[in-house]
């Protein structure tokens, strides 16, 4: 209660009211209300088809949302470009990883740890500004533990490997929030749990995480904070031991028969 | 039943390797769907289902062992060609022709042979009437996942493989759709091979599964029996060390079926109807099921 | 007024002929995921087949040097037997052009295609001036064309006749690819392969029927337009670029927009032909061409927004990159071996060798933009011939000096290379090539036919560049070509090559690679995917107007011809094949490019084969765009792997043994 109470004064990082999103006629989220604390990491759970990846995109920018506000470190974003949101410091990762192919692991966390504006990149060309700082992205390789991986291309590593590439790129840029978008699929159980290990740790990093993941273990594992989508509505929210016990995501996972037989 | 034994099974694979650029991601696989059958494949993320599919539908050329089917071999045949001769998949990422109507897509499957007239497939799926004129791009994923499956039904197919029927759906047209399987297997004597995530919904539908880890079959058997073993699923999907870290999750219980639910209405248990028992292949293991080692 | 309305109806013969071609290139797309730049040459070579027939009952075979004609009658034959037997002709070229060269290719990239489409347009253009020379052939006429008076006016009947069954072979192929099973099938296979396939349809089979019907229309119009436009190779192929506009428009799917969008498109040309007389203040030169072209380059450009290329379902394959490890080094290799070859090198030769220096860092401007950020430009070209321009102005009318000129007129490419850089924003793919293939014909039309600007045909003189009085330049008095132009034009190039190498691993080039790679994952990057790209095209034309500088200074005199929008086609087409993704591949492009390339000039000195170099360019280049789809840079031949290994071994060895740690495996030949 003491957490909370305390967590309460902090300010949201990023904040959500009233969000909507469609694709044409379908609507995949709606009236969706969250908000992220500075240092705290956050989960947004729910069945397959519940809107999660439509939230993520409209959080950060890659759709539209079509009613409602996102602010981030108390700025209005709702209508800013990706690219800039995660210039102020809003992250994320992909549920198909999407990594550049044609860069090395190492590079491909150089380009993202870089912030550099086409103006001081086209002046370096003529005239070197000199080496780029290594710090975050020997950090980001680190906490991965994807060092021995640096200079590989991303098509030669394991499919477990290279979703830790895109957790690792978006961790080099020193995000203030990261969101991750199903990081663990795809990873066997054991990379699964070490990687909630990871993410535990970043808060102390100054990185706050917001996670989607459908891997369960993981989300209650590591998540202070809990949202449950379905069909596009936000249908609880809590703690883990709060979300365990709710009748209503329950619910949206078995089918009501069951929650009915199980009654 | 006897006479089964003497008829070859609508599949039958032996020893198949199965991957990409000959590099398995299936290894040794044996398996049988019979006709008039309904199997499911079962195993987490990555273990190799779909894979197995593709290179059944001619996808892709198996890199070792035989695929056959009515007892003739059929491994590494081009797609197009085991349609006609009535392979019929519905991919996960179903695969419609998104500026054709749904008419058009039920009248392009025709083989010319002994098709299944559009008012049969209508039947079948009587929400497709509505929406006969209408482009499948602009359908909602329920109806599109019922087109892909009805435009494989056209062609009367022998063996039907269906590949995450329940991707992106709602569990209550999951629930709607998986026993059309059944249906098709009982009318068409057409052997089904399903890969669903669901499994307690799958192993109401199907009467025999087969359940994949990394690419090699850990457990196999009938439907009725797996449906009681939840421990031995929750292994083969999580690894044994790893089951007993989640039996404190309630969500759990909805992969690993440890909840016994009452069936969807509109079909019976399968053994209580007498269809066609393929345990025969297994021996009296598949009564408790199998677990490979 | 009338005669307003006379011109438009002269523009339905040319809009036809747009229209009609444009109808083949969409059925091409639509089915097989082509957009096939040979089209046009296509339909050159069977009015040539027909023209034989009829005239002299030969049937021409599609090669030279080897027997081309076989006697069939030895005399005259009817008009209806020969469109007959030369559409049947057409039929069987279709189908061994598309198993040959496009079924091979159904999985490559989409510029892989362009390129071996771009090889059958050289190699059937050079067999036609081959084997039936260039001069114009005109037939007799097949269509009615007796005069009909309507309105005040005589109508050009043919014309009428000609549209007219434009709209009925639209009408034709719009129903059956609506309402017949094959159609059906057709516009099933191109939206989902996997989908086909699984209910028993061969993709690979519908394409290849739609490729037989295609090229059967491609032949229909190359014999329809023979009486209208005369046989001419190069007029007949440069009806490719407003027929790709045409079906752009058309967004490569609509047969019903194709027809319109080409006759519309002639009817205005024609009727800005009239405009021109009328109204004084028009520029005289290239504005018919030019003004369809500007308003289908910005219309498709506002409305791109949610249009599809075919094939961006599929994970577009990206050419492969080089990765320059040892970059100083390397250049200044290179800049040796180049200076050696430039002293040993005489006459004809050291031009051919400065010739190719030059195109190499035109090829170089390819790296930047189709290599780092795989961006297609068909305009660089244009670039090039801006900044040659512009010299002649700076240094003639404003009198500045050399190095200032240089730099300026350089600088001159850079405004019209982010212009040209703006569709790129919401375009890509094919239709990128296509608008800038568009803009470039609208350069080349319009500003290359300003007089004032370019000095006209006769093209203006450009003075040899000096440097505190010591004359640079490629002759004085009775030198020429010397040894100092030489050096001078390598050591620019080489400062080019080692700013594209430094590119490839500076932070600009992370970025250029990281939205080539995936756009979506570049924003969340931090990283402004339009402003990299503009940059990336700023920089490739800069590049392309230091190569134009230099051609200036080379040539001493520039006319438009050298900067034609043909000539880009091919310098994209080689150098991909070359290899775009490496400096390796400009290198290798620069040596094999053009007539005035080192490569042709050595074989036609020893050989004498240089008459054959179309052919043999427009022959490889199909071989390798289907053989080799990283490019020559990616997989050189064994022999030069193992020549510069051992050379490798000997100049490199001391620094290495020195700074053992910073050893890269990897070989710097087929790196750079």
């Amino acid at each position: 209660m003491d957490a909370e109470g305390l967590t309460e004064a902090m300010p949201a990082l990023l904040r959500a009211s009233g969000l909507q999103v469609s694709y044409g006629p379908v609507i995949a989220v709606d009236a969706l209300d969250l908000e992220v604390r500075e240092g705290s990491v956050v989960g947004l759970i729910g069945p397959n088809g519940a809107g999660k990846t439509s939230a993520i995109d409209a959080l950060t920018g890659y759709h539209p949302a079509s009613s409602g506000s996102v602010s981030f470190d108390g700025e209005e974003v709702t209508r800013m470009r990706p690219y800039k949101r995660a210039r102020r410091g809003l992250g994320r990762t992909f549920q198909s990883v999407e990594l550049f192919d044609d860069l090395t692991v190492e590079e491909n966390l150089q380009v993202a740890a870089d912030h550099l504006g086409i103006g001081r990149a086209l002046r370096d060309l003529f005239l070197p500004i000199g080496e780029r700082s290594r710090d975050d992205v020997d950090w980001a390789l680190r906490l991965c533990g994807l060092q021995d991986d640096a200079e590989r291309l991303p098509t030669e590593l394991s499919a477990g490997r290279r979703k830790l590439v895109g957790v690792a790129r978006a961790l080099a840029q020193r995000p203030r929030l990261v969101m991750m978008d199903e990081p663990a699929a795809g990873l066997d159980t054991d990379e699964s749990a070490e990687l909630g290990e990871r993410l535990r740790t970043l808060p102390a990093a100054g990185v706050s995480v917001f996670l989607v993941d459908h891997d369960m273990s993981l989300v209650l594992g590591v998540c202070e904070q809990i949202y449950v989508l379905d069909f596009g509505k936000l249908i609880a929210s809590g703690t883990p031991s709060e979300i365990r016990s709710s009748d209503a995501v329950i619910g949206a996972y078995l089918g009501k028969q069951e929650v009915a037989s199980a009654n | 039943m006897p006479t089964d034994v003497a008829i070859a099974p609508r599949l039958e694979i032996t020893g198949l390797d199965a991957g990409y650029f000959g590099q398995p991601v299936v290894r040794d696989l044996n398996l049988q769907v019979g006709a008039g059958e309904v199997v499911a494949l079962l195993g987490a993320n990555g273990a190799g289902k779909t894979t197995t599919l593709e290179t059944i539908a001619g996808l892709y050329a198996p890199i070792a062992g035989t695929i056959a089917m009515d007892g003739s071999e059929i491994g590494g045949r081009a797609t197009h060609k085991l349609a006609r001769e009535g392979v019929s998949l519905v991919p996960e990422s179903r695969a419609l022709f998104n500026g054709l109507t749904v008419r058009e897509h039920l009248q392009l499957a025709r083989t010319g042979g002994n098709d299944l007239p559009t008012d049969a497939v209508l039947e079948m799926l009587p929400e497709l009437e509505k929406c006969l004129a209408r482009k499948a791009g602009v359908l909602s994923g329920g109806e599109q996942q019922m087109l892909a499956v009805g435009r494989a039904l056209v062609g009367r197919p022998h063996l039907l493989l269906v590949d995450e029927m329940s991707l992106g759906l709602a569990p209550i047209i999951v629930e709607r759709l998986l026993p059309i399987l059944r249906r098709v297997a009982t009318e068409m004597g057409t052997g089904v091979l399903f890969v669903e995530q669901h499994v307690p919904l799958a192993l109401q539908v199907a009467d025999k599964a087969y359940v994949l880890s990394h690419g090699r079959l850990v457990l196999e058997g009938m439907a009725q029996r797996l449906r009681g073993e939840s421990e031995l699923l929750r292994a083969s999907y999580l690894g044994d060390e790893a089951a007993e870290k989640i039996t404190a999750l309630p969500v759990g219980d909805r992969r690993n079926g440890d909840t016994e639910a009452l069936p969807p209405k509109g079909y019976e248990e399968p053994s209580d109807r007498g269809a066609p028992d393929v345990g025969d292949g297994l021996g009296s293991e598949t009564d408790r099921g199998t677990q490979h080692t | 007024m009338s005669s307003y309305i006379l011109f438009l109806l002269l523009g339905l013969g040319s809009g036809a002929i747009y229209a009609i071609l444009a109808l083949g290139l969409v059925m091409k797309y639509r089915s097989a995921g082509v957009v096939d730049f040979g089209h046009s040459a296509v339909a050159m070579f069977i009015a040539y087949v027909y023209f034989g027939l009829r005239t002299e009952g030969k049937l021409e075979l599609p090669w030279a040097i080897l027997p081309h004609e076989i006697t069939i009658t030895g005399s005259e034959m009817g008009n209806a037997p020969a469109m007959i037997a030369a559409l049947l002709y057409a039929a069987v070229l279709g189908l061994v052009m598309y198993l040959l060269i496009y079924r091979p290719l159904r999985h490559a990239t989409q510029l892989a295609r362009i390129c071996a489409s771009v090889g059958i347009l050289l190699y059937l253009q050079a067999i036609a001036v081959l084997d039936f020379s260039s001069n114009p052939k005109s037939v007799p006429t097949i269509l009615p064309d007796s005069p009909l008076h309507f309105a005040g006016v005589i109508v050009p009947v043919d014309r009428l006749w000609f549209a007219g069954l434009v709209v009925v072979l639209a009408t034709a192929l719009w129903s059956t690819y609506r309402f017949t099973r094959f159609g059906l099938a057709t516009r099933a296979a191109s939206e989902n392969e996997e989908g086909a396939a699984v209910i028993g349809l061969s993709a690979d089979r519908i394409a290849a029927t739609n490729w037989v019907l295609a090229t059967v229309l491609a032949a229909l119009a190359g014999i329809l337009i023979a009486p209208i436009a005369t046989i001419q190779p190069a007029s007949y192929t440069l009806f490719i670029v407003p027929a790709l506009a045409v079906a752009l428009v058309a967004r490569f799917q609509s047969f019903a927009i194709a027809a319109a969008a080409g006759l519309i498109l002639g009817m205005l040309q024609s009727e800005v032909t009239k405009l021109i007389s009328v109204i004084d203040w028009l520029p005289k030169e290239g504005l018919p061409e030019a003004i369809p072209f500007i308003v289908i380059v910005v219309g498709m450009t506002l409305v791109a927004k949610g249009m599809r290329a075919r094939g961006e379902i599929v994970v577009q394959r990206n050419p492969s990159l080089g990765r320059p490890s040892r970059p100083y080094v390397t250049t200044a290799f290179c800049f040796a071996v180049g200076a050696i070859a430039l002293v040993l090198l005489q006459g004809s030769l050291r031009f051919a060798l400065i010739s190719s220096f030059v195109w190499i860092c035109l090829a170089l401007s390819l790296v930047v933009l189709t290599g780092y950020v795989g961006q297609v430009s068909l305009a660089q070209m244009a670039f090039a011939g801006v900044s040659a321009f512009a010299l002649t102005h700076i240094t003639g009318q404003l009198g500045i000096g050399f190095p200032f000129s240089f730099i300026l007129a350089s600088l001159a490419a850079v405004p019209l290379g982010i212009v040209i850089g703006l569709p790129a924003l919401r375009l890509r793919g094919v239709n990128l090539a296509v608008v800038t293939l568009s803009a470039g014909l609208v350069l080349d039309s319009l500003v290359f036919n300003w007089t004032w600007f370019t000095g006209g045909l006769g093209g203006t003189k450009v003075g040899n560049p000096s440097l505190l009085g010591w004359n640079l330049g490629i002759s004085s008095g009775n030198a020429y070509p010397r040894v100092i132009f030489g050096i001078f034009v390598l050591a620019v190039v080489c400062g080019i090559g080692l700013l594209v190498a430094r590119l490839r691993r500076a932070p600009a080039g992370r970025m250029m690679i990281a939205v080539r790679s995936n756009e979506r994952a570049a924003a969340a990057a931090g990283i402004d995917v339009n402003r990299t790209k503009l940059l990336a095209f700023a920089l490739s034309s800069w590049i392309a107007g230091v190569g134009g500088v230099l051609f200036a200074y080379t040539q001493q005199t520039v006319s438009p011809p050298t900067f034609e929008v043909f000539t880009s086609l091919g310098l994209v087409a080689i150098a991909f094949v070359a290899g775009v993704g490496r400096i390796g591949g400009a290198v290798f492009a620069g040596i094999m490019m053009a007539s005035t390339g080192l490569f042709v000039t050595f074989l036609n000195r020893e050989f004498n084969i240089g008459k054959y170099q179309l052919l043999v360019a427009g022959l490889l280049l199909t071989i390798t765009a289907i053989k080799q789809p990283d490019g020559v840079a990616a997989n050189p031949p064994p022999p030069l792997v193992h020549a510069w290994k051992w050379l490798e071994a000997r100049l490199f060895y001391k620094s290495e043994t020195a700074q053992a740690s910073s050893t890269v495996a990897a070989s710097a030949g087929s790196e750079h």
